[in-house]
């Protein structure tokens, strides 16, 4: 066995790593993560799935000669930890450097409470009670519901550590809980099925009850769908569907996009790329933000950021790589925002997005509604691993909505397709409403009505 | 890897809660990758991951965690929450507190490694990518991007039957992307071949012949015109197993029989395919991709033959699989890694040579295409409905391969396909790919020799 000598605890783990680093004269970054998390499904009034998970591990990056040299380990032995300190030198000699690459010890973080009372007190009985509500509440709620085929109770607990040799030192615990259902409804031989989310900081706070009601309520809302018509209409957007373009398309503000030619943003600051309606806005500082965090992963606190404002496009997302990169590339000075990326310690340095949302306007939707007459009201967007293009903004979207008809809700679609562009989509925003609403996606946005979408039915 | 008094604490302790059977199973698993764009070092990365899986079952259900602290208090913890989640149902299991008696199983051996990759230096492999970086600076050939991997997974699965084994698995991997431009169009060739064996895998020039086939591709493919559509003969070529491994190979899992999600549930014995079809999931194939001396649960590795001369004779089984559907365990449970349950999956699946040659097929075709090699694509769990991109395609016209053509789409459905098989080549190749499924993304070679397929709905433009 490789793992020899009693393992070590992750903050020994990290002491130790820092340690051996300076005896080395190595600069090194040292990215932690601890977890346990429980997920469960319950099928047919007893619990179906029921997965724990506890993980641990850090990822290493070696900076020798200005090139990164990555490597991870879930081992914590002194043995392991010293050969993960090895591979990371090793796969630096061999990477190609890049001249600006830096560790720096950034300011202090904001302070957040991300952990609320913790998951200690509550019993599996208690978990296991949340799963099953979710599904016999949606049964009881209406003889059209047939079964619920999708459901799960989630949480889970986590400390995230950055520590590199500038002397940056820094962790935070966090902690979700979360529940989802898709309840299946049948009549008259149409089957739908539509989803409900709860996201929480809090155990307490959930309401399965309530959730299964709105699944329900949302999945009956589709039942006797009509075949959408062919052709460009005005549409509005719902607040969760437009949230959720947002997210498809939150990779046009990396600056590792723009910098790599994939983004349709690229070359544009200080350009309006979208109407005046339009200020989105980064936040990981958001007190019940899926995605908050005081720290990147490269330890850089945590601020808002505005992306867009009235259209005008202020800054892109950079960590501190892409803003030297930016800076050498004549882009006057160029400071990380604090939007570096890890999936885990396994991963290497990347960026992304945070909690990003587009501002609230004064309209109710119920205004937008009005506004537009006759049109679509667009309620979700399926496919977007394949049908939207990153690098154009260009997408072909299977969409699921209602007929609006004399500023009302008429009936509901069979599935269509929706076509367009989304900086064109941008651009054509002509009202928002104020129901600025966050999603499952860790996006929010309001309700907007757009010109014209053009959209495929049967 | 690990005590066996532990093991047999952790096993008892999880079944407190009136589990039936426990499972521990452990790994230590060791990985390089380097990444080469345009020659140049991207990315240098790899480690060690390192944990333990627990499954109980109850009846046919089960529960599962994992953890990456094997020590004593880390495993009982994990034990002990699984035993508590079946609430009120549990029921304390009658067998007392006597200790376990393994039965170690000796792993039989189907290969050795000769030069194992934590005993070769990362430069070594290095220059494995390089050499298939400068193989493909072809014709028109402008980007190319190699991956090379490395992967050394040690394993020990012990269940509460006394069941003990372990074994050391060794995989390696050199996957080439080339992007042929010309100013006007684009074309991309990828090939990714791989071996349960050590570096002795890239002797005998497989980087440059790697690099080599993916700039043949993406150059081929960089003036081709589009294919047409419509219905007509197809001849696959034996780069193509990928679709008989997604529209049939899945559905004879008995993760999807036990689903009811199979058109294959109840034909066992019955003629699913023409006569010319026989077809196999073989884990023994000395140093094969998708090989195993042992499955994931601990069960020997053997060759399955899955269809005899057109006859449905055997589905893949795992442990649960078994149980639920009654077919024979197959030595098919499979997993990624420690954080997965293991399911009934593929390991080497390939339809076996028949009589006739490539030539021959290709001459039985007034019109039709010819689908040398497979991109992506996507089957409809349960149907076998299938849509998958044809990345190397030409059309044959009065039994001679013509002119290249892209974009077209082969839509059909595995079931009606395998009834539809009218000839079969005698030239079986396999290829290397990463299976995803429910428990994770495993190692699987698709195969076949070169097949006509009497008619196959082409989708082009």
């Amino acid at each position: 066995m490789p793992g020899i000598g009693a393992p070590l605890s992750l903050e020994e783990a990290r002491r130790y790593l820092m340690g051996r680093a300076r005896e080395l004269g190595l600069s090194l970054e040292v990215y932690g993560e601890r977890g346990t998390a429980t997920t469960i499904q319950a099928f047919a009034g007893a619990v179906d799935e029921f997965k724990l998970s506890s993980r641990q591990g850090l990822g290493l990056r070696a900076l020798i000669n200005s090139a990164w040299g990555y490597a991870y380990t879930e081992n914590l032995s002194p043995a392991a930890l010293d050969r993960a300190l090895e591979t990371a030198s090793e796969n630096a000699a061999l990477s190609a450097p890049l001249p600006q690459a830096g560790l720096y010890a950034w300011g202090a973080p904001p302070e957040m409470d991300l952990h609320g009372e913790g998951l200690s007190g509550v019993s599996v009985q208690q978990k296991v009670n949340v799963a099953i509500t979710l599904e016999r509440a949606a049964t009881a709620a209406d003889p059209r519901v047939k079964s619920v085929p999708y459901n799960a109770y989630s949480d889970g607990e986590s400390l995230l550590s950055v520590d590199n040799t500038q002397g940056l030192e820094r962790d935070y615990q966090a902690l979700y809980a979360y529940a989802y259902l898709a309840p299946l409804v049948s009549e008259d031989g149409q089957s739908k099925m539509k989803m409900a989310f709860q996201f929480s900081r809090e155990f307490a706070q959930l309401d399965p009850t309530a959730t299964a009601l709105e699944a329900t309520r949302r999945s009956l809302a589709l039942l006797g769908a009509k075949p959408a018509p062919s052709g460009r209409f005005p549409v509005v957007i719902g607040a969760e569907c437009m949230a959720a373009f947002l997210a498809v398309y939150s990779g046009m503000f990396s600056a590792k996009q723009v910098q790599e030619g994939k983004s349709p943003l690229a070359g544009r600051l200080g350009e309006a790329v979208g109407s005046v309606l339009v200020t989105v806005i980064d936040d990981a500082t958001l007190p019940q933000g899926m995605n908050s965090r005081p720290f990147d992963a490269e330890g850089h606190p945590s601020a808002p950021l505005t992306l867009l404002s009235g259209g005008v496009l202020r800054s892109y997302l950079h960590n501190s790589e892409t803003a030297a990169q930016a800076e050498t590339q004549g882009s006057g000075s160029v400071q990380s925002t604090g939007h570096a990326s890890r999936d885990s310690y396994r991963s290497v340095v990347g960026v992304d997005v945070s909690n990003i949302y587009m501002l609230g306007g004064k309209a109710s939707r119920a205004g937008l509604l009005r506004q537009m007459g006759t049109g679509l009201l667009l309620t979700d967007i399926q496919g977007a691993h394949a049908g939207a293009n990153q690098i154009t903004g260009d997408f072909s979207l299977q969409a699921e909505g209602f007929w609006v008809e004399g500023g009302e809700v008429a009936y509901p679609l069979e599935v269509f397709t929706v076509v367009g562009n989304f900086t064109e989509l941008l651009a054509g925003v002509q009202a928002a409403a104020d129901d600025l609403t966050f999603t499952r996606y860790a996006s929010g946005a309001p309700s907007v009505l757009v010109d014209g979408l053009s959209v495929g039915g049967e | 890897m690990l005590d066996q008094n532990l093991v047999a604490e952790v096993l008892r302790a999880a079944q407190v809660g009136g589990a039936e059977w426990a499972e521990l199973f452990v790994e230590d698993t060791v990985t390089t990758t380097l990444t080469l764009l345009q020659g140049e070092v991207k990315d240098a990365g790899g480690g060690n991951g390192y944990g333990a899986g627990l499954r109980l079952l109850y009846g046919t259900r089960v529960v599962y965690g994992y953890t990456n602290d094997t020590s004593r208090k880390g495993l009982l913890e994990v034990a002990r929450a699984l035993a508590q989640s079946q609430g009120q149902a549990g029921r304390t299991t009658p067998s007392g507190a006597g200790g376990l008696d393994f039965r170690r199983h000796d792993v039989r051996r189907l290969w050795d490694i000769r030069d194992h990759p934590l005993q070769v230096g990362k430069r070594q492999k290095l220059d494995i990518a390089r050499r298939a970086h400068a193989a493909a600076q072809v014709g028109y050939v402008r980007t190319t991007d190699v991956t090379y991997t490395d992967v050394t997974q040690r394993l020990l699965v012990a269940n509460s039957d006394g069941d003990w084994a372990e074994d050391e698995r060794v995989r390696s991997r050199l996957a080439v992307r080339a992007i042929a431009e010309d100013g006007l169009a684009r074309a991309e060739g990828y090939t990714a071949p791989g071996a349960s064996l050590g570096l002795e895998f890239f002797d005998d020039g497989r980087p440059e012949q790697a690099g080599a086939e993916a700039a043949r591709i993406a150059n081929a493919m960089l003036h081709a015109g589009y294919a047409p559509a419509g219905k007509m003969p197809v001849v696959i070529g034996n780069a193509g197993g990928v679709i008989f491994h997604e529209a049939c190979g899945h559905i004879l899992e008995t993760t999807a029989v036990a689903k009811n999600a199979s058109v294959f549930a109840d034909k066992l014995g019955q003629k699913i395919a023409g006569e010319c079809v026989s077809a196999v999931d073989d884990g023994t194939i000395p140093g094969a991709w998708g090989s195993t001396d042992i499955d994931d649960e601990g069960l020997p590795a053997e060759r399955t033959l899955l269809i005899d001369r057109g006859v449905l004779t055997s589905f893949m089984a795992d442990k649960v699989g078994e149980m639920q559907t009654g077919h024979r365990r197959t030595g098919s449970g499979r997993r990624q890694d420690y954080t997965y349950a293991p399911a009934s999956r593929m390991r080497n699946t390939f339809i076996l040579e028949g009589p006739d040659t490539p030539q021959g097929l290709i001459s039985q075709v007034k019109l039709g295409l010819y689908a040398r090699t497979m991109g992506g694509g996507s089957v409809v769990p349960g149907t076998g409905d299938y849509n998958f991109t044809v990345n190397e395609g030409y059309m044959i016209r009065d039994g001679q391969v013509c002119e290249a053509v892209r974009g077209a789409a082969l839509v059909g459905n595995g079931a009606q396909d395998l009834l539809n098989i009218v000839g079969v080549a005698n030239d079986l190749a396999r290829g290397q790919g990463l299976c995803g499924s429910v428990s994770g993304s495993i190692p699987t070679d698709v195969g076949q020799p070169h097949i006509l397929i009497s008619e196959i709905t082409v989708g082009g433009r």
